[in-house]
């Protein structure tokens, strides 16, 4: 991770950000006392085995308050997730700027000479990372959050994670994971960058051929709809590569840092199938194929 | 947390999130001072964290949010159920209100010490209605409710609640006497006095035998009329006063009885049938002129008679009631600072000492006022 670069913005926008923390601290101990209330009345209330109006109306009350007290607590800890979305991006803004200038600091390494752990890490922090969608209570996931696809005239912008199926040498096809550099809207087709290596030419490919990557998390509390269901086939990447290969759910993730489960098709099984392997959120997508996909890489 | 069964709320585990476990980036972030600041590396774990802690404040939000709705409905449909149909739960061994049953308004609170003071209760209360032996009741009982909660309770063996419906449907006959109470009489009365309109007999009027003997025969006119109209023959004119006469000739002998007798309503038969009544003393003559407003005048007199009465008797009933249950209650206290002594006294016995002056006076001070209190009520 790059270092604390000494540029105000980013010190201002992390001085904030610890604002936000201590704020959503303060409604928290606040908020805190009123459940303690909610919690004893509970106590009371089983073990007398009665529910009064006394009780109830009181209880409502306190539930009131909770509420009040929740809301307040979502959008500060909202506000705080957002500083730093806000500032993460800034960073990597600089970090893409600082290589297109060309000049690196000591941990941002060239992706030229990138090696294929550093890669890996990456790869595995950019879906920790993925934001969790968590909806206020009438909202429902968005596109691009966990399963549910994107709009049918949505566009990838440039830096998106895509599923894109490129042609090899050998006439074989592969879903590859990549990054877009443009989109070209006269004919209809991304320019995407295989993470892998930079040195490899850039794919122009029309729109069929590229899946963009989730952009949110779907949080299996909230939004279990959001979430692919068991035996469904998907596209997955396969661990420890950047290809993406025909697979079938196990099991979905249980609680929001969970990973899916699933069982990538695999001839050299007896079943035809792998044991369950883990793939992050991130890199889950609809499988649209009828036909095999390529080898592994 | 489990559903308890009566009632559909789920208690839930409100309990926040202890971020000193569960965020330690966030709390140690919180530690530090502003001047320390965030690492630019510590972002994501911190990102991590305060999702945790958004996504458990918003589930907290949405239960909140559900309960509250369970509630209003419970509420709302508790006004509307109608007494009976509930069971009464048993007594818990701790104090507490019993459950409400008439929409009318809460009860007041039965003190516990009623299972305990039983007997000083029914002798008491025996004046007042049945003693409810409370130490009879078995412990909590399901309730009769339908709630939409109640779909998801696993399926019970069905419990005998027949006693505490029992209870339950006795209750008002042998709670306390509330303010409320005294209202709502009051309300009654009051409407009864409206009603004395009721009461007033409208006059007779023409006796119904000559008054459809008048409109058959001017249907007839009527009849011949068209008939003539469309035979283009002269028509009778139906003359009111013509009928009046020939009703009279028609009505022959009975007709000339009755304006002989000035228009007594009554027929020949019913007049003799009533004189030979008379005569044999069975029924007083009665006023033969039709009956002007008899029933309302004395009628009127008798309920305005009765309505000042009993508007104050059931009101003084209930005041004296109400006075006599506050005695009660000061018994029952009593009643249990006296257990409170005898049990200081057994203390004191046990080890072996007599007791000392001053609980032996605190003793015998006790009983004398629960004697005093009792005497008041029975007075």
């Amino acid at each position: 991770m790059a270092s604390l670069p000494a540029d105000t913005k980013i010190v201002g926008m992390l001085a904030e950000l610890h604002q936000l923390i201590k704020q959503t601290q303060e409604e928290r101990t606040r908020s805190e006392h009123n459940l303690l209330n909610i919690q004893k009345t509970h106590e009371r209330m089983q073990s007398e085995q009665k529910i009064t109006p006394y009780y109830r109306t009181k209880l409502k009350g306190l539930y009131t308050t909770a509420k009040v007290d929740a809301e307040a607590e979502c959008n500060i800890l909202r506000k705080a997730l957002d500083k730093i979305a806000e500032i993460k991006a800034d960073l990597e803004e600089r970090r893409i700027a600082a290589r297109q200038v060309g000049s690196y600091s000591a941990v941002d390494v060239p992706r030229k000479t990138m090696r294929r752990g550093v890669l890996m890490s990456l790869l595995q922090q950019a879906a920790l990372t993925l934001p969790l969608w968590i909806g206020k209570p009438n909202e429902r996931p968005p596109p691009l959050c966990g399963a549910v696809p994107a709009a049918g005239d949505y566009v990838a912008r440039p830096r998106d994670k895509v599923a894109a199926r490129v042609r090899g040498p050998d006439a074989d096809e592969q879903w590859i994971l990549a990054e877009v550099v443009s989109y070209n809207s006269t004919s209809n087709k991304y320019e995407v960058d295989d993470i892998d290596e930079e040195g490899k030419e850039r794919h122009v490919l029309s729109r069929r051929r590229v899946i963009p990557l989730p952009q949110w998390k779907a949080n299996p509390e909230t939004d279990p709809g959001a979430l692919f269901p068991s035996q469904q086939l998907v596209l997955a990447l396969y661990p420890q590569t950047t290809c993406f290969y025909r697979a079938l759910i196990h099991t979905p993730p249980r609680r929001p840092q969970d990973d899916y489960l699933v069982l990538f098709e695999d001839t050299s099984y007896p079943d035809g199938y792998s044991p369950p392997l883990t793939v992050a959120q991130r890199y889950v997508v609809t499988c649209k194929e009828n036909k095999k996909g390529g080898g592994r890489a | 947390m489990g559903e308890p069964r009566e009632c559909p709320l789920q208690f839930h585990d409100f309990r926040p999130v202890e971020h000193a476990r569960q965020c330690p980036r966030f709390t140690a972030i919180l530690s530090r001072s502003t001047d320390e600041g965030i690492g630019a590396g510590e972002l994501d774990t911190l990102q991590l964290e305060l999702e945790t802690l958004l996504a458990a404040a918003s589930r907290r939000l949405r239960v909140l949010e559900a309960e509250t709705q369970v509630l209003t409905d419970w509420q709302d449909r508790k006004g509307d159920k109608k007494f009976g149909k509930l069971a009464e739960p048993g007594i818990g061994a701790t104090a507490g209100p019993s459950k409400l049953v008439t929409p009318s308004g809460s009860k007041p609170k039965k003190g516990k010490s009623e299972g305990k003071g039983a007997h000083g209760h029914g002798a008491g209360g025996s004046g007042h209605g049945p003693g409810r032996p409370k130490t009879k009741l078995p412990p909590p009982k399901i309730t009769e409710y339908e709630f939409p909660e109640e779909s998801t309770d696993t399926p019970r063996a069905p419990k005998n609640d027949t006693p505490s419906r029992f209870w339950a449907s006795v209750e008002p006959y042998c709670a306390d006497i509330t303010p409320e109470d005294i209202r709502q009489l009051e309300e009654i009365f009051n409407s009864t006095e409206d009603d004395s309109e009721y009461y007033k007999v409208p006059p007779l009027g023409r006796h119904y035998s000559l008054r459809w003997a008048q409109e058959d025969l001017q249907e007839e006119h009527k009849e011949g009329n068209r008939a003539a109209a469309v035979g283009s023959k002269k028509g009778v004119q139906g003359n009111p006063a013509e009928v009046e006469s020939m009703l009279r000739r028609g009505e022959g002998g009975s007709g000339s009885a009755e304006t002989g007798e000035d228009g007594c309503p009554f027929g020949p038969l019913t007049q003799r049938l009533v004189q030979a009544l008379v005569e044999e003393n069975i029924i007083s003559p009665m006023d033969e002129s039709p009956m002007p407003d008899p029933v309302t005048k004395a009628g009127g007199d008798e309920i305005s008679a009765t309505s000042p009465r009993s508007h104050g008797k059931p009101f003084r009933l209930a005041r004296e009631e109400m006075q006599k249950q506050e005695v009660r209650r000061s018994v029952r206290a009593k009643d249990v600072e006296v257990l409170e002594v005898y049990r200081r006294i057994m203390q004191a016995r046990q080890k072996k000492r007599t007791p000392s002056k001053k609980e032996r006076d605190a003793a015998w001070r006790i009983l004398r006022e629960r004697e005093n209190l009792l005497k008041q009520l029975d007075s």
